[in-house]
């Protein structure tokens, strides 16, 4: 009877473990993202390199719409190699598209050029509109698109080359990964 | 090369301190003697290694060092230098390291202070602290390295927190905190180590009363500075908004204030010595719960930091320290139960027992609030939040009746209270608490949250008032001395009572504050053309113009400024704007207090058209907010009063034969 009070000890302990545990498999800040399984906004834009490019040239090829700032230190660095080698790797098959969130031309060149440019463009997002239109809440947000132009995941802070990969496997059709 | 001394210093200060709780331990288990020396100064050692980490930690923000990752991703080249040094506390490893400090410092103090007294209690202190050290220090050696670095090296860092720049309160808000929440491990590790020597005795109650008062002053400073600085900064015209990181600021101080009441009914009437240990140990896991919300990143408030990898090691802390502070409990309740002395129903210690009572049920209602969300998150995966209106219904009838007694308890006797006693006490300022009350309602007050908080406070302060001059009466015949010495004699020999009388003044007039502030608030969104001009409260408020312009001080900040003039009670011209970081993903509000005695104009800038210049305005008139402030104030001022060591001259010889037995108890065996 007397041994009973030492059930005191895990009664509070466990549960307010396992209430505190569950809190790290989600993050508070994320909102999930009601255009996933939807078309994919249309847009037009100028890019970095003075071209334009609009969502018609991508039609029929999944894509990857990438919001970052060169001010976004140090998610947007972080994850900035793991973009680059998903391009290089997606030869023909995927293409990535960078947008430019609340940044200038200037700077954002400048980053490219301290911490590598894989070469896919970079659209410049001046109004903000297209981070309007995707519901970007800051960066790094990424937008997975596939072939028929529906958003098929999206990625809330970094990617890391696991998230990479297992995202690129919803739009991808082979294993491009 | 200033870096490298950094993380030196917390490598050192974990050896330090790891070294100084087996040493501790081996001591209190009947080592050499030697060995609680060495260990005091190990704990000395590591207050100065965390000295030297957070000072090689300021200048390698002041010389905007990129090299390190925290000072790249706080600092800036435009940074000021007065931001710089706070940028300390403004992320996660910077703050744990200035934490690191304060913990280390009271570890220091309170080891050195006691160094010759206690032999039995200190090594276990000791050892206590400096395990909670260390743990500091492992936190910053693996998951949270303050100084590592990062390449290539940037150019310029990301700046500093947006919020922390917009106020100079961010200077003195987390301090204050960070104080009261690392000076709750005193009190615990006493708890801890009378736990384990079974000395839970009237001497040990006497040191961790006055050891926990010490950081609850801090606490409640931190927690009114907090509140001033979100109505200053946040712009939504409130101070409290039930925030989860508020709340868990709260937590622990409810748990210090109930433990600070009931340490006195054990103290005078012995017995509840499982309640007052196990409110120590809550006190601290309370504290590292709030840590943990705020740099776990699992809640989402304007405090928390970014998701880290520090959150699994501040778990694992909370229920290592959870689970051997019970076990220990559990371990001794046959020892500790029983032997108080009996009372009546209506006296002194019922009525303290009915404020734990109080002061428990606020605490399990603000935590059951603060962790419904992650509850229904973890079984049912939906998103809720608990608002302000829930979290309202439940605590203020808890508040009201605390408010109560605070007025009735201590103006009761200790043992049982006679009729005749309570009616002496307590028809005068009953009488004089519904004239007030009517006089308010005749004024034209007519709400009954406000006029009930206003009658009650008016019922409480006379009954303290009215204890000072009845006291103050009697010494000066007693004695024959003027009133003025006599009044300052009663207080200053019992400082202990009238320190807590000051406390209880503060916390009226800020009770009464907030009733007529949240009862009389009056605010109203306008929507105004350059020129245009709007009425509220008395005042006519005109839209002179807009302005789009980089702030002088940091051009990489856009400020939208709206230039006001207002009229009537207070006259003026003011600028509310909303501020674009580059770093921060919403516009951080700058919102125009203007502060008088009675009232406040508080106007915030809520959107703006720069073509036009029509601008959308929040204006506030909130009543009496001032006297949250003061009345925070106060608080603090009859906390130090208590606090502050009362004249050895006369009653060293009186207290040393009192406490003899007592003294020979803790010695002893």
């Amino acid at each position: 009877m007397h041994h009973l009070r030492w059930l005191l000890v895990p009664l509070l302990v466990i549960p307010l473990g396992w209430l505190l545990l569950t809190g790290f498999a989600r993050d508070p800040r994320e909102v999930a993202s009601p255009l996933v399984g939807q078309q994919a906004p249309a847009w037009t834009y100028e890019t970095l390199d003075g071209d334009t490019l609009s969502t018609d040239e991508l039609a029929g090829r999944p894509y990857v719409v990438n919001f970052w700032a060169s001010w976004c230190i140090p998610a947007c660095v972080d994850e900035h190699p793991v973009l680059s080698s998903a391009y290089q790797r997606g030869g023909d098959e995927l293409m990535i598209v960078g947008v430019l969130y609340q940044d200038t031309p200037a700077d954002a060149e400048s980053f490219l050029a301290r911490y590598g440019d894989a070469g896919y463009p970079h659209l410049i997002d001046a109004t903000g509109r297209l981070a309007i239109d995707f519901g970007v809440t800051g960066p790094p947000e990424t937008f997975f698109v596939d072939a028929d132009g529906i958003v098929q995941a999206k990625q809330f802070g970094p990617l890391t080359d696991a998230l990479m990969a297992d995202h690129l496997a919803r739009i991808l059709p082979s294993a491009a990964r | 090369m200033i870096p490298s001394m950094g993380h030196a210093s917390v490598l050192i200060g974990l050896g330090l301190t790891v070294y100084a709780a087996v040493a501790f331990v081996l001591a209190a288990r009947g080592g050499d003697p030697r060995l609680n020396t060495s260990a005091r100064r190990a704990v000395i050692g590591s207050f100065v290694a965390a000295g030297i980490g957070c000072a090689a930690m300021v200048i390698s923000l002041l010389t905007h060092d990129f090299g390190v990752r925290y000072v790249a991703e706080n600092n800036a080249t435009t940074t000021p230098p007065f931001i710089g040094v706070i940028s300390l506390w403004a992320a996660l490893e910077g703050s744990i390291l200035f934490w690191a400090l304060l913990a280390t410092g009271w570890a220091a103090l309170v080891l050195h202070r006691y160094r010759d007294r206690y032999r039995q209690l200190m090594p276990w202190v000791g050892a206590t602290l400096a395990t909670v050290n260390a743990f500091f220090f492992a936190v910053m050696t693996w998951p949270g390295n303050p100084f590592a670095l990062t390449s290539p090296v940037a150019a310029e860092g990301s700046g500093p927190n947006a919020l922390l720049q917009n106020h100079p309160f961010m200077a003195l808000h987390p301090p204050l905190l960070y104080l009261g929440y690392t000076g709750m491990a005193v009190p615990f590790a006493f708890g801890v180590a009378a736990l384990v020597t079974k000395r839970l005795d009237e001497e040990w109650l006497r040191i961790v009363r006055r050891w926990t008062l010490i950081p609850w002053t801090f606490l409640t400073l931190g927690i009114v500075a907090g509140a001033w600085w979100s109505y200053e900064v946040l712009g939504w015209g409130g101070y409290w908004a039930w925030d989860p990181v508020e709340n868990a600021a709260l937590l622990p101080w409810l748990t210090a204030t109930a433990f600070i009441h009931s340490a006195m009914v054990a103290e005078r009437r012995g017995g509840l010595r499982i309640w007052t240990s196990a409110l120590v140990i809550a006190t601290f896991v309370l504290t590292l719960v709030g840590t943990f919300l705020t740099r776990s990143g699992i809640v989402a408030s304007v405090h928390s930091f970014t998701q880290s990898p520090i959150g699994p090691w501040f778990l694992a802390a909370i229920l290592v320290a959870l689970t051997a502070a019970l076990g220990l409990l559990v371990w001794r309740l046959p020892d500790l139960s029983g032997d108080g002395r009996p009372s009546g129903t209506v006296s002194r210690e019922s009525a303290f027992l009915l404020n734990n009572v109080l002061f428990l049920g606020l605490t399990f209602a603000v935590l059951f609030g603060t962790l419904l969300p992650l509850l229904v998150a973890a079984t049912s995966g939906d998103t809720i939040s608990v608002g302000a209106p829930w979290f309202d219904t439940v605590t203020v009838p808890i508040f009201v009746a605390l408010l109560f007694l605070m007025g009735v308890g201590p103006a009761l006797p200790w043992g049982t209270a006679s009729w005749s006693t309570m009616r002496e006490r307590f028809a005068m300022p009953l009488l004089i608490a519904v004239l007030v009350t009517a006089g308010a309602v005749g004024l034209g007050l007519r709400e009954v949250a406000s006029l009930g908080t206003l009658g009650l406070a008016v019922f409480v302060g006379g009954i303290m008032i009215d204890e000072v001059i009845r006291g103050t009466r009697a010494r000066a015949r007693g004695r024959n001395e003027d009133h003025a010495t006599a009044a300052w004699r009663l207080t200053t020999r019992n400082r202990r009572r009238y320190g807590g009388y000051g406390v209880h003044l503060g916390v009226l007039v800020m009770a009464v504050a907030v009733a007529i502030s949240s009862g009389l608030a009056s605010d109203r969104t306008v929507t105004l053309a350059p020129g245009e001009t709007v009425t509220i409260g008395g005042y006519q408020i005109r839209h002179d113009r807009l302005v789009v312009e980089p702030l002088s001080t940091d051009v990489r900040v856009i400020e939208t400024r709206a230039e006001v003039t207002y009229s009537g009670a207070q006259n003026g011209s003011l600028d509310t704007a909303l501020r674009d970081y580059p770093n921060s993903q919403a516009a951080i509000a700058t919102p125009a207090v203007r502060t008088s005695l009675a009232e406040d104009l508080y106007v915030t800038l809520l959107a703006s058209d720069s073509a036009t210049g029509v601008v959308t305005l929040h204006l506030f008139v909130n009543p009496l907010v001032v006297w949250i402030w003061i009345g925070g104030a106060i608080v603090g001022i009859g906390a130090v009063f208590a606090i502050w060591p009362e004249r050895r001259a006369r009653r060293v010889s009186v207290e040393q034969r009192q406490r003899a037995p007592a003294a020979a108890s803790v010695e002893g065996a």
